[in-house]
């Protein structure tokens, strides 16, 4: 309870309401207080409810206010009982305490919406944006002149921004070059290097042209830098690992096939430019003709020359583009017709032994091409001769040595036939140890195939760890960050709330109750279970005395009829019977009465805190000033 | 704030105190912050008589390292905690750190002006000049009898120090239309400033 009043008074003190230090719960709320925070509660939730801050004088003011506040209350839900006018004016400790919760817990809605909204970056940006715009549109106009450079001094975060344009630079980035590996261990700087870092190349800060390029470069190479990194770092991870050569091997290998690529291109292109490839090999055989002319006809330089121009005019196949290439050669119109004379006669010449040489040519070629496939058969019979050859000698020798032998037929034949023998053995004993060396081998061979195989896999299987590692590094950095921003977002927010009220506390002590609760809800348990099992056992333990009491009861009268002294004992079984029936059953009505009187000091205590005496007697003091003020007015009606 | 290798292994020459020794790291770092700024002390640095002990290139290798450190941190807004967490990896001594940020961050709000300043714009209207003119006759008509605005807006144009002229002539038409959207533009200004 005290944590409660404690509450409710300091969310009272928050909204305003004017509470002495001394008061520390709501017992020592008097009704004037008890009006008054009331009022300025509804007056919180509820802007326009327009009562006075204070209890009026008079008393039948009082009871309309009374009457009024109620109203709002119920109006606005509370749903504990009835309320009227006696709720605040005659006051009840635990009606008052559960009001003020009611209208406490109604309160704080209004405030706490305000840190309930999203903290996302965008909304972040917009706020942001938005101050910002605000701020500028409430300072007023300044004319050109008294800005300094075009920019405004402001009190605000950073303490100017930029209204005029006149000393804006465009972005223009130029190459800027830095020393590299000046210092470096691994990498040996040659020595002109060296000396050009160390004499002639200028500082970063004079390096551009114009100064005001120095931010925009020295910003574009780091950039640069930075993404050419990036990238590298994705492209390594991507395709280089999984091509399983070092960095070296990767950059060199695509070096190359990037360079194929570009001399492939531009072949093509050149091809396609030129029209085809008759044209090299016309080209070819055209300096080659050049040498031949020149070679045979000694002083004719300038024919030669001709000569190759003329080439030109005759086999191009655009005849414009010849023209154009030869240019300045255009003959003058008083020697045209001489000169296309001069050139049909040489073109005829020219063809006759152009078509001579070629047909030479053909002849040459058809000879040459008789010549290679006739030496072809010539080496083919060579070798098959010396087969032959080679075959007849060892028959030869074989029907020699048989010769030799065939005196001395018999034991020969058995010789021979022992060292067919022999040989035949022998072959078994090698086949056999053949066989020997090559099992284990074909073993080995197995088991270093299986063991290649395994370390491939392994090896895909460690880039396959590789790549989850690097996800997962991934993921796990940018949760950090995110988290990182998470604690910095919260940690403004928590900055910025209020720290009047001690959440620990509060929290420490609900997790209190909430134990003893549970400890309480498991004795109940407990009881009601023991209590269920005493009940079962009295119904049970009843049950058997009935039984019993029956039993001995027929027993003992039908003996009872013929003896005298087992009557004596029915008389003292049924007495007995009566006396512990009524035992229990004023061991019961103990039990009952000891309940009531309990419940009977329950109430007791709520009608004492009820306060009725006091109330009664206030109510009857109000009572006797409303008499008054009534009579006071009649009086006045009256006079009137 | 991410910088790439070779600036990297240049702050580290920087912060090395075998090649750049104490005294002159103060120094080398005010001079980077002064050449990015005014290009009157652009090769300033080439001159100053402190650093002849060190080695040219070296010297040049460590003041583009600083240089760029410098811009990038400007652009990142970092404050010296950032800073400080930047440079401990480049391997900087706790003291060296601690003069770089007291010299830096005097110098960053100016260099954050130089940074503002970098960009295009189209001519920036700040003043206007009206005159309501009345139109009598011309040599077509005997009577025309109309009123006329004619409007000059000076506007800043970046790299003129003088104020360019934008001149117009309108009916009242025109003026109330160009008034109108002005209004509407104003509007839209203010509900974005209020939400």
């Amino acid at each position: 309870m005290e944590e409660v009043d404690r509450i409710i008074i300091h969310s009272l003190r928050s909204i305003g309401c004017d509470i002495d230090e001394e008061v520390h719960n709501l017992r020592q709320f008097n009704t004037d207080l008890i009006v008054s925070a009331a009022v300025q509660c509804i007056k919180f939730i509820n802007n326009d409810a327009d009562l006075p801050n204070t209890l009026p004088p008079g008393m039948s003011a009082r009871f309309r206010m009374g009457a009024s506040l109620a109203n709002y209350v119920q109006d606005m839900g509370y749903r504990g009982g009835d309320l009227g006018y006696q709720t605040f004016l005659y006051s009840n400790e635990a009606e008052i305490r559960k009001i003020f919760m009611f209208l406490v817990e109604k309160l704080p809605k209004d405030t706490s919406q305000v840190a309930d909204e999203p903290m996302g970056s965008s909304v972040m940006l917009h706020r942001a944006i938005s101050t910002e715009l605000g701020a500028q549109l409430a300072l007023p106009w300044v004319p050109t002149f008294l800005k300094d450079r075009g920019l405004r001094n402001r009190t605000k975060q950073p303490g100017w921004h930029r209204e005029g344009t006149s000393c804006m630079h465009r972005y223009h980035a130029c190459h800027v070059a830095v020393p590299r590996d000046v210092a470096s261990l691994t990498v040996k700087l040659p020595k002109e290097q060296r000396q050009y870092y160390g004499k002639q190349l200028a500082f970063l800060t004079s390096q551009t042209q114009c100064h005001a390029d120095t931010a925009p470069s020295v910003l574009e190479m780091t950039a640069a830098e930075v993404a050419r990194q990036q990238e590298w770092e994705t492209e390594w991870n991507q395709s280089g690992l999984t091509s399983r050569l070092s960095q070296k091997d990767y950059k060199a290998r695509k070096m190359s096939k990037i360079q194929k690529m570009l001399t492939d291109r531009l072949k093509q292109d050149a091809k396609q430019r030129d029209g085809g490839s008759t044209m090299d090999s016309l080209r070819d055989l055209q300096q080659v003709m050049a040498s031949i002319s020149q070679n045979a006809r000694g002083g004719t330089k300038t024919k030669g020359s001709r000569f190759a121009h003329t080439e030109k005019l005759l086999y191009g196949k655009d005849e414009e583009k010849t023209m154009a290439q030869i240019g300045a050669a255009v003959p003058s119109k008083d020697t045209e017709e001489e000169t296309q004379r001069k050139r049909e006669e040489e073109q005829q010449q020219l063809r006759e032994e152009l078509t001579q040489l070629l047909s030479q040519i053909d002849q040459l070629e058809l000879d040459m091409r008789k010549m290679t496939a006739s030496r072809q058969q010539m080496d083919e019979a060579v070798s098959s001769a010396a087969q032959q050859r080679q075959d007849k000698e060892e028959a030869f020798q074989v029907k020699k040595r048989t010769l030799d032998l065939l005196p001395d037929a018999h034991n020969n034949i058995q010789k021979l036939q022992g060292v067919v023998d022999g040989s035949a053995q022998r072959l078994l004993s090698l086949a056999a140890q053949w066989e020997k060396h090559r099992a284990p081998l074909i073993d080995q061979f197995r088991t270093l195939r299986e063991l290649s195989s395994q370390r491939e896999s392994e090896a895909q299987r460690q880039l396959e760890e590789m790549k989850t590692f690097r996800s997962k590094m991934k993921e796990v950095a940018d949760e950090a960050r995110q988290k990182e921003d998470l604690q910095k977002q919260l940690q403004m927010e928590y900055e910025r709330m209020t720290k009047d009220v001690n959440r620990t506390a509060y929290t420490r002590k609900i997790m209190e109750i909430v134990a003893n609760i549970k400890k309480q809800k498991q004795e109940i348990d407990r009881i009601l279970i023991e209590t269920k099992s005493i009940q079962k056992e009295i119904n049970s333990l009843s049950g058997k005395l009935d039984r019993t009491f029956t039993v001995t009861d027929e027993q003992i009268f039908r003996d009872a009829k013929r003896d005298e002294s087992v009557k004596k004992a029915y008389r003292f079984l049924a007495a007995l019977h009566e006396n512990c029936e009524q035992l229990t059953k004023t061991v019961e009505e103990t039990g009952v009465i000891l309940r009531e009187i309990r419940d009977l000091e329950d109430q007791i205590e709520t009608e004492s805190h009820k306060k009725v005496l006091a109330n009664l007697e206030k109510i009857t003091e109000d009572y006797q000033q409303m008499k008054k003020e009534n009579a006071t007015l009649m009086a006045k009606l009256k006079q009137k | 704030m991410e910088l790439g290798a070779s600036v990297v292994e240049n702050l580290c020459l920087a912060g090395d105190t075998a090649h750049i020794p104490d005294k002159c790291f103060d120094q080398l770092a005010r001079k980077a912050c002064r050449g990015v700024l005014s290009e009157t002390d652009r090769n300033a640095i080439a001159d100053d008589p402190s650093f002849k002990a060190v080695d040219k290139a070296v010297l040049k290798a460590a003041y583009s390292g600083v240089v760029a450190l410098v811009l990038e941190a400007v652009k990142h807004d970092a404050d010296a905690n950032g800073i400080s967490h930047f440079l401990e990896e480049c391997k900087f001594t706790p003291d060296r750190i601690q003069s770089f940020n007291n010299i830096f961050l005097t110098q960053k709000p100016s260099m954050q002006i130089l940074l503002g300043s970098v960009g295009s714009c189209r001519p920036h209207i700040v003043d206007v000049d009206w005159r309501l003119d009345y139109y009598i006759k011309s040599n077509h008509m005997e009577r025309i009898n109309e009123a006329v605005y004619l409007i000059s807006l000076k506007t800043e144009v970046p790299g003129q120090t003088e104020l360019q002229e934008v001149q117009f002539s309108c009916s009242l038409e025109q003026l109330q239309d160009l008034v109108g959207k002005l209004k509407d533009a104003t509007k839209c200004l203010e509900k974005q400033a209020q939400s």
